[in-house]
């Protein structure tokens, strides 16, 4: 009989604070454990909350594996960009190894090629098949030419090259310099309106994901409204009766995540075999890029901030209306 | 324990639940507050919950003045409060033990604390064999003694009940009451809102009475009906 014991009094005299943290412990672990049960019983409504919560995921997800591969792509491309620097003709022996030496000595610069007048004609010969025409020429028509690498980490630095060819461009015995940077530079800007889409799409989607995730929580709220009042009058704090929806919001986030991952490397799985025959014409041994650890890391944490809070603008809303009357 | 200082409640739109209501209950002491429908027997019950707030007066429990209480320690309060309701208020999706563990639940106790203190509540009311039922699957005294279980299990030092005997008969009401005279023995205080004339009768309390929100009559004895 729970009232024979004449230990009476707050309750919180006869409760230590070892035992209070552990039963608070114990309550979150048995919280969780009733959310998920919770949303095994209402398999449909689980089913198609997650399913959304995933799709608006993966739209964004896959948007943004697309354009890092398109970078990658780029960064392929980028590493190969060589400045051409054609040398005056009829410049003196001395003066072109002064210009390599000039060119070696640049900030920037990774490597310089010397190719002579003579060495150009031979291979102009010998790849172009108009090899005979050159016969009726009197002397050879090709410069002398260096190639100069630029040095490229990453992400290519467009200015910094800017500023390789004006200075080579600056110094004597040089006729001119090309490198054809225009397409670099599309793609760069192709590359950023990406991420611009990828950031929109996400944004707008995201709340997508709170609204869809709030809804549910709302549902579930209303559908327990009984509960709350008890829960409420027992004493109950307002804590206690938002966890259980809290985990909830957090349990429909990570599933969806979860299922977004699965989904995006289902794709990947199935295009990236198209991928290594369209790069093997090309002789590149380029792989797609897929999530990675760190990339499903981000999206279960993105899935778990947006499924909190979701619950949390939920939850704010129509608990404060339940109150015991 | 209990002290209504010149208390009055006016709800929004006119209407005067209370009046200058003013009352001493002791430690340990029981009571039944009576009046027809409608006169503020459970305006006086919730104010004495915190589900309302009251427009003017004081009261105070154990010396604390429940105005004084921020919203977010009303939780705090009703941990030292067992309500019995007229509608039981059991949740019918979870099982005997669980209903009566909520109070417990809510306080943070550990488990082993809490299926102890559950099965002694239950042990008390007579139920102990009932614990794994659905309350729908108990009769309705079954259900009230349940009620009044969850309303004793974390020990308050007051205990109301709106209409414990609302809904059953004599020999029930009996029971009941005998259960709530064990809880005044061990020093809770009871306050029993009912309009059952018969039970009121039968027993010998203090019984105050509500007419249209002012307290006429506050005396012990046999009734006076």
């Amino acid at each position: 009989m729970a009232a024979t014991d004449n230990s009476r009094g707050a309750i919180g005299k006869n409760l230590s604070f070892a035992h209070r943290w552990r039963g608070y412990k114990a309550h979150h672990r048995e919280t969780l454990r009733a959310s998920f049960v919770k949303m095994l019983h209402e398999p449909m409504q689980t089913v198609l909350t997650v399913m959304v919560i995933a799709i608006a995921l993966a739209l964004p997800a896959s948007l943004y594996l697309t354009v890092d591969n398109v970078q990658q792509v780029g960064s392929n491309f980028e590493s190969s960009a060589q400045i051409t620097v054609f040398v005056n003709k009829g410049a003196k022996p001395e003066a072109i190894e002064g210009l390599e030496k000039k060119l070696n000595g640049m900030a920037g610069v990774t490597s310089v090629e010397y190719i002579s007048a003579q060495q150009a004609l031979l291979e102009f010969k010998a790849l172009s098949g108009f090899g005979s025409a050159l016969r009726y020429l009197e002397d050879n028509p090709l410069p002398a030419v260096f190639l100069v690498q630029p040095m490229m980490e990453g992400e290519v630095d467009l200015v910094q090259t800017q500023k390789i060819i004006t200075d080579i461009k600056a110094l004597p015995v040089v006729d001119d310099v090309q490198i054809d940077m225009a397409w670099l530079q599309r793609l760069h800007l192709l590359i950023e309106m990406g991420h611009k889409i990828v950031l929109a799409l996400g944004i707008t989607l995201g709340i997508g994901v709170l609204l869809v995730i709030g809804n549910t929580i709302r549902l579930a709220i209303e559908s327990r409204r009984n509960e709350i009042i008890v829960v409420k009058l027992v004493g109950g704090t307002n804590a206690y009766v938002r966890r259980p929806f809290l985990y909830t919001g957090l349990l429909l986030g990570l599933f969806g995540a979860l299922i977004a991952s699965i989904m995006l490397f289902s794709c990947l799985m199935w295009i990236s075999s198209s991928v290594e025959n369209l790069a093997s014409l090309y002789q590149s041994q380029y792989r797609l890029q897929g999530l990675g650890i760190t990339g499903f890391l981000s999206l279960m944490l993105i899935g778990g901030v947006f499924g909190l809070g979701g619950a949390w603008i939920a939850v704010s809303r129509h608990l404060r209306d339940i109150e015991p009357r | 324990m209990i002290c209504f200082d010149n208390l009055s409640k006016r709800y929004p739109g006119g209407f005067e639940a209370l009046r200058n209501v003013s009352f001493k209950m002791e430690a340990g002491e029981m009571a039944f507050l009576t009046g027809h429908s409608g006169a503020g027997k459970s305006t006086l019950l919730k104010l004495l919950m915190l589900m309302e707030r009251p427009t003017s007066g004081n009261l105070l429990i154990n010396g604390k003045n429940l105005n004084r209480l921020s919203n977010s320690q009303i939780p705090m309060y009703r941990r030292q409060v067992g309500v019995v309701f007229q509608n039981h208020q059991l949740l019918l999706d979870r099982t005997v033990f669980d209903n009566v563990a909520l109070p417990l639940q809510v306080s943070g106790y550990p488990a082993k604390e809490i299926g102890r203190r559950v099965r002694a509540a239950l042990d008390g009311v007579g139920l102990l064999d009932k614990e794994q039922q659905k309350p729908m699957a108990l009769s309705g005294g079954e259900q009230q003694r349940v009620g009044i279980a969850r309303a004793v299990v974390h020990k308050p030092r007051i205990l109301l009940a709106d209409e414990p005997t609302g809904n059953l008969d004599p020999q029930l009401s009996t029971e009941i009451m005998a259960l709530f005279r064990r809880f005044q023995s061990v020093g809770v205080t009871v306050l029993i809102a009912t309009h059952d004339i018969s039970l009121i009768n039968r027993m010998q309390l203090r019984i105050m009475r509500l007419e249209d929100g002012e307290l006429t009559d506050d005396g012990g004895g046999y009734g006076g009906y």
